[in-house]
């Protein structure tokens, strides 16, 4: 008898496991408005997505500064090279006013271009620096954790615009980022930038992303903090 | 070539010619910083080098990154001298901007090093502004609310800068400064700031990427007086005293028996010469306590001592009163006198129950003040009465005389006064307090010449008329009234009864009240024993001869006779019965009462 329900049991496991529609997926309780549960302001977003930017900018900071530490004595070492940050092709206003003429969905539409852009460099450039023996584990972790922030950013800004979206601040205008845009960083001479050319790109993308919330944020909802 | 050549030597000669001179060309210049106050603008300023001893102007010249335009410095006075400020349309955020400064005199130029600079990375930040120090008093004590506003060229109300600040406070006479966060807040609470003293308060910012601004003017602020209630402090040495307490409490437990010892030192144990402890323990107490009896104790007493010393009261001729107080007391006291107190002549009547008279009677009179001395431990059958008293002789009043035979009945002593020879008679008398109750007032009343009243006893009147004895006092004791008659010199009392209190009632033998159980008293006189027989009977002797001789008034029946009257007071008829082995008679014949005590 009790075999018999041990086989019955065994049996019973493995329809649940193997049936794919019973599988346990984590589905959001309160999908429908504030009456069940907590559900983030766009105030709330933008706080969490700027201390995401935050973190991100200072450890490509801490980053950059290893590697011109270690790596180049001088600063300003007589032929160095600027290669153009692959980047540089996304046209992103270099002032105050030129970031304020721009509209929501605009600077939203940067944010995630730019963060687009990035995420395979960053991959790429954890795969060099791990490769490379020069760098210690701390450093290439940094490497690896700037690309998952840059990737949970990316989201994040995904959000909240998806959230600007259904409050009716953004129009319809914001065109999905396709994977066609998302460039390889090579320069124009088709070589692949350095480690370091990387990391200096990376930084100064990272200010502007942060840079660029923080204005998103004190134009839409202006609060406290602005 | 001869003009490369004539080039050289010309160049070299003015060389010569212009360090003769003490002129050159400029040295070379050196950037010394960029800054952007709202990173909207930015100024280098460079540093000049040697001006080589002529005029020499400076020139900045940049060029941005992935571009060779050289462009001139814009403006070169709005930041002062050796500066150049770039304004909003010439700053360029997130661009390298590849600058150098060029110093040209008439000799020569020379550049300096490029310097790259990128604007998003040189913010400096103006100071604070209107930086407030205010004292605000609460409860738990008064503290400084700093508080300021930002720099007026920031804009962080667009999110273009977010800047945090910093503040710092110290006393004029501290050397450091205690320096508080604030963060993007534009106010801060300072605590725990010494009461009655002048701070000093500064405070800078910084954007999220950049530089710190430069401190603000001190602001001062001054704390009032008031007591801090340092409530920490006190918790902490209740804490720590009563852990001490603890401390001590627990070393006092640990060592108490030596505390004991100190405090409580033990008593020590008995040192007696021949007393074993050790006996002691072992249980044996008759072998302890032998060692503790005293060979010869108590003292036996001589027997003989104890004798009753028959005082006999005389009754002189003429009379007299006179009394011989030392006399007296000697022969009181010592109650040895040969003839007088030993004689057996005492008033001791066969029923008379009471005993003593401490008289002594002597032809002179002497009127001293005496005092009876009482002896209030004279045991039941003892006559030691025999420790007479001495009389008074002087007083007139004295018919007091006490003589105790009894302790019960034996009263405090009475002060004596003098009598006056003639008046007063000394008299055998019974117990004091037994008179108590009799008229006290007929003492002075009978007498003359009395003088004091508290006579608080009468005597009992005894005697016996017959008997010659040097002074006589005689009280009536039924009779107030002048009852005592000088004439009667002796006079016997019988004790008639003891009433319930005590108290010995006593009759005179001449009383014709008497009871018929007397009658023949008078007429006995003093037996001795001659022996007992076992049923408890005295056989007394009679010595008529010696005892007639003696003069006593007594009936004179000098028969021999059998029984008894116990001579002595105590010695009661067989009515209660005596024990036999009690009775010891002595040499003389007298019967030893001490051992008669019924025991009880």
């Amino acid at each position: 008898m009790s075999r018999s329900l041990k086989q019955v049991a065994v049996l019973l496991v493995a329809l649940l496991c193997l049936d794919p529609h019973s599988r346990v997926s984590s589905a959001p309780i309160c999908t429908h408005g504030p009456s069940g549960c907590h559900v983030p302001s766009l105030a709330d977003l933008f706080d969490r997505v700027i201390q995401h930017s935050a973190r991100m900018h200072s450890v490509s900071n801490d980053l950059h500064s290893e590697f011109e530490q270690y790596f180049l004595p001088s600063k300003n070492h007589i032929g160095k090279i600027y290669r153009k940050c692959h980047t540089s092709n996304i046209l992103t206003p270099n002032g105050k006013e030129n970031a304020q003429k721009l509209a929501r969905e605009e600077l939203t539409e940067v944010i995630l271009k730019l963060l687009m852009a990035w995420r395979d460099p960053l991959f790429q450039l954890h795969q060099s620096m791990a490769d490379q023996q020069d760098f210690n584990s701390f450093s290439s972790n940094k490497a690896l954790e700037m690309g998952d922030m840059a990737h949970e950013l990316r989201k994040g800004v995904e959000k909240v615009a998806e959230k600007m979206r259904v409050l009716g601040m953004l129009g319809n205008s914001v065109t999905g980022l396709s994977a066609a845009e998302a460039m390889l960083p090579l320069s124009e001479s088709g070589e692949a930038m350095s480690d370091y050319e990387l990391l200096y790109c990376f930084r100064r993308d990272s200010n502007k992303v942060q840079n660029y919330l923080k204005i998103l944020k004190c134009r839409i909802v202006p609060e406290h903090d602005c | 070539m001869r003009n490369s050549g004539a080039v050289l030597i010309l160049s070299f000669i003015a060389k010569l010619i212009s360090q003769a001179a003490g002129v050159s060309a400029p040295g070379k210049p050196r950037l010394t910083s960029c800054r952007s106050p709202e990173k909207e603008t930015f100024t280098c300023w460079w540093e000049p080098g040697d001006d080589g001893g002529l005029p020499t102007t400076y020139g900045l010249y940049y060029h941005l990154e992935n571009s060779e335009t050289i462009y001139e410095c814009p403006d070169y006075r709005t930041a002062g001298d050796n500066s150049c400020f770039f304004n909003k349309n010439d700053t360029s955020l997130w661009v390298n901007y590849n600058i150098t400064v060029v110093a040209t005199n008439a000799l020569g130029r020379d550049i300096s090093d490029p310097v790259e600079v990128d604007v998003a990375y040189i913010v400096q930040p103006n100071t604070p502004e209107n930086v407030t120090a205010v004292v605000v008093d609460e409860d738990q004590g008064p503290f400084v609310r700093v508080s300021w506003e930002k720099p007026r060229t920031a804009d962080t109300r667009s999110g273009w800068i977010t800047l945090q600040y910093q503040l710092r406070v110290k006393q004029k006479k501290d050397k450091e400064w205690e320096e508080y966060d604030a963060g993007m807040q534009k106010y801060y609470n300072v605590f725990s700031l010494h009461p009655d003293k002048e701070f000093m308060v500064q405070v800078r910012c910084k954007p999220d990427h950049g530089f710190w601004s430069e401190w603000t003017q001190t602001t001062y602020v001054k704390m009032p007086d008031y007591i801090p209630r340092e409530r920490s402090l006190w918790i902490m040495i209740t804490i720590f005293s009563v852990f001490i307490v603890l401390i001590l409490t627990w070393t006092l437990n640990v060592k108490r028996n030596s505390v004991k010892l100190c405090l409580l030192p033990p008593v020590p144990g008995p040192k007696i010469k021949g007393f074993d402890k050790q006996l002691l323990k072992s249980g044996k107490s008759e072998e302890v306590f032998n060692s503790l009896v005293i060979q010869g104790f108590p003292p036996t007493i001589d027997y003989d001592d104890l004798l009753v010393e028959y005082l006999e009261v005389y009754d002189n001729e003429e009379q007299e009163l006179v009394l011989d107080s030392k006399d007296l007391s000697e022969d009181c006291m010592k109650s040895k006198s040969p003839s007088d107190c030993d004689s057996g002549r005492g008033s001791c009547d066969s029923r008379t129950l009471l005993l003593e008279k401490c008289m002594v009677g002597r032809e002179g009179s002497r009127s001293d003040q005496h005092q009876y001395s009482q002896h209030g431990e004279t045991s039941w059958a003892s006559t030691e009465s025999s420790e007479c008293q001495g009389l008074e002789p002087g007083s007139p009043e004295f018919s007091d005389g006490r003589v105790k035979t009894w302790p019960v009945v034996f009263s405090s002593p009475q002060p004596h006064h003098h009598y006056q020879v003639e008046a007063v008679k000394p008299v055998y008398h019974s117990v004091p307090e037994i008179l108590n109750h009799s008229s006290p007032h007929a003492m002075p009343a009978n007498y003359q010449n009395l003088q004091h009243q508290d006579i608080p006893q009468q005597e009992g009147r005894f005697g016996k008329p017959a008997c010659r004895h040097s002074q006589s006092y005689t009280h009536g004791l039924d009779t107030p009234a002048p009852g005592v008659s000088p004439s009667r010199s002796l006079e016997y009392v019988e004790v008639q009864r003891i009433n319930p209190e005590n108290m010995l009632l006593l009759r005179p033998l001449s009383d014709q009240n008497r009871e018929p159980e007397g009658s023949d008293y008078a007429g006995e006189d003093y037996s001795k024993v001659k022996e007992v027989t076992s049923n408890n009977i005295l056989l007394l002797q009679r010595d008529t001869s010696y005892l007639c001789a003696d003069g006593y008034s007594q009936a004179g029946q000098c028969t021999t006779q059998q029984p008894p009257h116990p001579c002595k007071p105590v010695i009661y008829q067989s009515h209660s019965g005596m024990p036999q082995e009690g009775m010891r008679v002595m040499g003389n014949g007298y019967v030893d009462t001490t051992v008669l005590m019924p025991s009880y």
